[in-house]
């Protein structure tokens, strides 16, 4: 039944994101704002709850084949975009690459130098 | 009776029970190729699943609208399933309140520009605004990236393309660039891994080292709700100025 409890927090924190796009006018969707307020439920309580974690694995591991109806339309959207094709490869190949990047240009700038001791532990687990 | 199997499948086009059917079987078939074929990173399972899908729709002269709407009962645990993200973001706290320092000045920065630098080159090679709609979420993991679709307009299928390439090259973009930069320190390369690639990215960084993929978590987790909570408002600022 832990499950099932932990489904019925998920639905509650989703009704809860729902109501706080409705009433507040958010630009968010219910989804996100319900993940937002859930992790700020945990801060407040300093701890996880167990019931919820027992909901949200399974349905974290079923993820990927929750977003496939939506992943099936890209064999079907080649004419609906003719013209298009070289903005949307150029935004996605040379975007990635630069952002890639950048992002780890800055880390190296921001990141301190790894724990001597933690490093060694993760060279032991990956020979 | 070729006229009954056409009525037959005229009448389970729209049926939810055939969509979720469908989608079930060929996830499971899509793993098990995925895991045949060696774990290409180049090739995402639920890519080799969609494509099933894609097939059987097309052998059974179903339309992908009809299928959509069927399916859409099965998308309707994503609401639920997103809320569940936060379960492993606050697993983070440990890595986040550490290092809170480089995230806070680095996270927003990496994961605007990750959006900005598809919206301005897409734009600049003359993309429609339903085109740039679509790309702007490219690096967000895709629950958190259909809500943002939602609000922003653009096209579901355009952007799920757009994720799966993005995660494709992120992923065999970040290696090399870390080489190349003299990076090695694996929480770097973990997280612009998940940070760029979303889920991808992050299967990837898993099989570098465990600290990779921690790192690829927290790098993806911040930069969906991040820029759930940016691309939104810069949406919706022309209309709030007039």
């Amino acid at each position: 039944m832990a499950e099932l409890r932990g489904f019925l927090w998920l639905m509650g924190f989703l009704l809860l994101g729902e109501i706080a796009v409705a009433l507040l006018y958010l630009p968010f969707s219910a989804g996100v704002t319900g993940l937002v307020l859930l992790t700020l439920f945990f801060i407040a309580s300093g701890q996880l709850n167990s019931d919820i974690a027992a909901a949200s694995q399974p349905l974290i591991g079923l993820l990927a084949m929750l977003i496939m109806p939506g992943v099936v339309g890209v064999f079907f959207i080649a004419d609906q975009f003719a013209g298009q094709w070289l903005a949307v490869g150029g935004a996605l190949t040379l975007g990635t690459l630069l952002s890639v990047a950048s992002t780890l240009w800055l880390m190296r700038r921001l990141m301190p130098a790894p724990a001597p001791a933690a490093d060694s532990a993760d060279r032991q687990r990956t020979p | 009776m070729s006229e009954r199997l056409h009525l037959l499948t005229a009448s389970l086009a729209g049926s939810p029970a055939l969509a979720i059917f469908l989608t079930v079987a060929a996830y499971l078939i899509g793993i098990r190729l995925f895991t045949r074929l060696g774990r290409p990173a180049w090739c995402p399972p639920v890519l080799v699943a969609a494509l099933v899908v894609a097939i059987a729709l097309w052998a059974l002269a179903i339309d992908y609208a009809d299928y959509r709407q069927g399916a859409g009962w099965l998308m309707l645990l994503l609401g639920p399933a997103t809320v569940a993200l936060g379960v492993p973001l606050y697993q983070q706290k440990r890595h986040i309140l550490g290092l809170w320092k480089p995230l806070l000045l680095s996270l927003p920065v990496a994961a605007t520009l990750a959006s900005a630098y598809a919206v301005l080159i897409a734009w600049l090679l003359g993309a429609t605004p339903v085109v740039i709609a679509s790309l702007a979420p490219k690096s967000v993991t895709a629950p958190i990236a259909i809500g943002i679709i939602d609000q922003l307009g653009g096209s579901l299928p355009l952007m799920m393309g757009g994720l799966l390439v993005t995660g494709v090259m992120a992923t065999l973009a970040t290696e090399p660039l870390a080489r190349r930069m003299g990076i090695q320190d694996h929480r770097i390369i973990g997280f612009a891994l998940g940070l760029n690639g979303h889920a991808i990215g992050t299967v990837r960084a898993f099989d570098l080292s465990p600290r990779a993929g921690a790192f690829a978590s927290l790098g993806m987790s911040l930069t969906g709700v991040f820029t759930a909570l940016l691309l939104p408002l810069v949406w919706s600022l022309p209309r709030l100025i007039g």
